[in-house]
């Protein structure tokens, strides 16, 4: 039987600004070759032209529905250059707003996989919450829907506004009932079972072999997550857990995500029960004195890592920025013998996020 | 066709052509493009994060006469330019404006889909989406908030109703 080549995106329902190449013969893909690279906007090499409070904004921009941990790395490598210690109120401040994030992130992400598998109530649901639930809150605390600079070097830019704590227990409390909700009409439905399990199996030895990251990996059976691995701002203080599902299908995947929604959900109780009181700001230099360094944090689609040199000026000489979404990249062998169909739940499950990879 | 054929279909044309143009048929044609606006579903930045929240229940431009963003290129008649147009993208939004029939209306969303943006010295973007594609709006903020892209497409409906649109023919 002879083969037929085309070409997914850029302008596609499900594509966003990515193209995939695919070779199909009969229903069988034979081969999909990612392209990526149409928001490339070098952030990298922008950055070394400003000053460094100037790029949070810029570098928050590569990942516009988890902004919280893309700053929180950058800022943590300046810290520790500066070698200031961020005061305690601070941590606890940033650790809601990753959260936060991650909620958002993981909502936009659900929204985005029941359309693909063509259940639209998920898809209305899911952009609903968000917005009704989760954005405003973060707009309550920050002073912007989606692109708040709010995670600066030094702490955060504002302290938290009056009554925030009520709000967010409530809004929180209502959360999880969605959640209960979600589990009933979407993931324990049988025909999106069908559709995910057993599909894109990614095993444990092939996820560590490609370096893949965050719920990806962890829906291979790895328990890989820098805020237990290497913890940071207030996370080693926190008592959570990490899901791990070793099936390594779409379905595992996707539930590592669900629960981790209610995961972050208690987390955020928690750092609001331990709040502590203080300063949530220190004064910084702008001149950062010489030297290189590494930091990473947990993004909601994995592993964050930020690398900086500065040559003692205003400016930074170089700033590398390794994202989840590039390392996720390989992943996309997966659908190579797959079905067509099983083409969405499978691009879905890796959660990919083009701008983030072109950067 | 035949050469007859041809002739008859031109002069079919232009009869058209003049009877659209009457005033009280103009308003109505123009009328009947106003609710029926269908965007193409190119996501070209980060914009597209408030371009879905706009689409879905809480802001909903849906019932402005926006619909759903599920049909063909050749169906549609709107193009949202969400954000950044890079090098490698301009190629392929130029080629999908083309794709779409006459008339067809453009929506600039974004600082950098504006003027560059925030990335305005960056050696792989092109500065301002205008240098390309007709724009009929521009809708400022980065990432403008829902609400104004419901603002624009009001604006939009205004000026197609008083018939001030960049008119570009299909080929």
């Amino acid at each position: 039987m002879s083969s037929m080549y085309f070409s997914v995106g850029p302008q596609h329902p499900g594509s966003g600004h990515f193209r995939m190449k695919i070779t199909l013969q009969g229903d069988i893909i034979l081969n999909a070759e990612p392209d990526p690279g149409f928001v490339h906007r070098s952030v990298e090499k922008i950055a070394e032209t400003r000053e460094y409070l100037q790029n949070v904004p810029l570098i928050e921009r590569q990942c516009l529905s988890d902004v919280s941990s893309v700053t929180l790395a950058y800022a943590m490598g300046i810290e520790e250059l500066l070698g200031i210690e961020v005061p305690p109120r601070a941590q606890y401040i940033r650790v809601i707003m990753c959260e936060l994030s991650r909620i958002m992130s993981h909502l936009y992400w659900l929204a985005i996989l029941g359309i693909f598998v063509g259940h639209s109530t998920m898809f209305m649901w899911g952009f609903g919450d968000r917005d009704i639930l989760i954005t405003e809150t973060a707009e309550k605390i920050a002073g912007a829907r989606v692109s708040y600079s709010y995670i600066i070097p030094g702490g955060v830019r504002y302290d938290l506004p009056d009554g925030i704590k009520e709000h967010t227990m409530k809004t929180l409390d209502y959360f999880q009932g969605r959640l209960k909700e979600y589990d009933a009409i979407f993931f324990s439905n049988p025909i999106f079972k069908r559709r995910t399990k057993g599909v894109g199996v990614l095993s444990r030895s092939e996820a560590i072999r490609l370096g893949v990251t965050g719920p990806t990996l962890r829906g291979s059976g790895v328990r890989g997550d820098i805020r237990k691995d290497a913890p940071y701002a207030a996370y080693d203080e926190l008592d959570f857990e990490i899901p791990v599902y070793s099936e390594g299908d779409s379905y595992s995947r996707s539930l590592v995500r669900f629960r981790e929604m209610k995961i972050s959900s208690s987390i955020i109780r928690q750092a609001f029960e331990n709040l502590p009181e203080g300063d949530f700001k220190v004064k910084t230099r702008k001149k950062v004195p010489e030297g290189e360094v590494f930091s990473r944090v947990e993004a909601a689609r994995g592993e964050l890592a930020c690398y900086l040199i500065s040559d003692g000026t205003r400016k930074p000489y170089r700033l590398k920025m390794s994202t989840p979404s590039f390392r996720n990249l390989p992943g996309f062998s997966l659908m190579k013998g797959s079905m067509l169909a099983d083409m969405p739940p499978i691009y879905m499950s890796l959660d990919y996020w083009p701008l983030e990879t072109d950067r | 066709m035949s050469a007859v054929g041809n002739a008859f279909v031109g002069r079919l044309r232009s009869l058209v052509e003049k009877i659209v143009n009457v005033n009280p048929i103009r308003y109505l044609v123009n009328w009947s493009k106003l609710y029926s606006l269908w965007p193409v579903h190119l996501t070209t930045a980060c914009c597209s994060v408030e371009f879905g929240a706009a689409n879905c229940p809480r802001f909903d431009i849906g019932r402005m006469g926006v619909a759903a963003f599920f049909g063909s290129l050749r169906q549609c008649d709107l193009i949202i330019i969400e954000g950044t147009v890079t090098k490698k993208m301009a190629k392929r939004v130029k080629k999908i404006y083309s794709q779409m029939p006459s008339p067809r209306y453009v929506i600039a969303m974004g600082a950098c889909a504006i003027s560059g943006g925030l990335f305005y010295n960056s050696y792989n973007i092109i500065k301002g989406v205008d240098k390309i594609l007709p724009v009929d709006v521009y809708v400022p903020g980065c990432p403008p908030r829902p609400e104004a892209l419901a603002h624009a497409v009001l604006l939009l409906q205004d000026k197609i109703r008083k018939g001030r649109v960049n008119i570009t023919k299909g080929e």
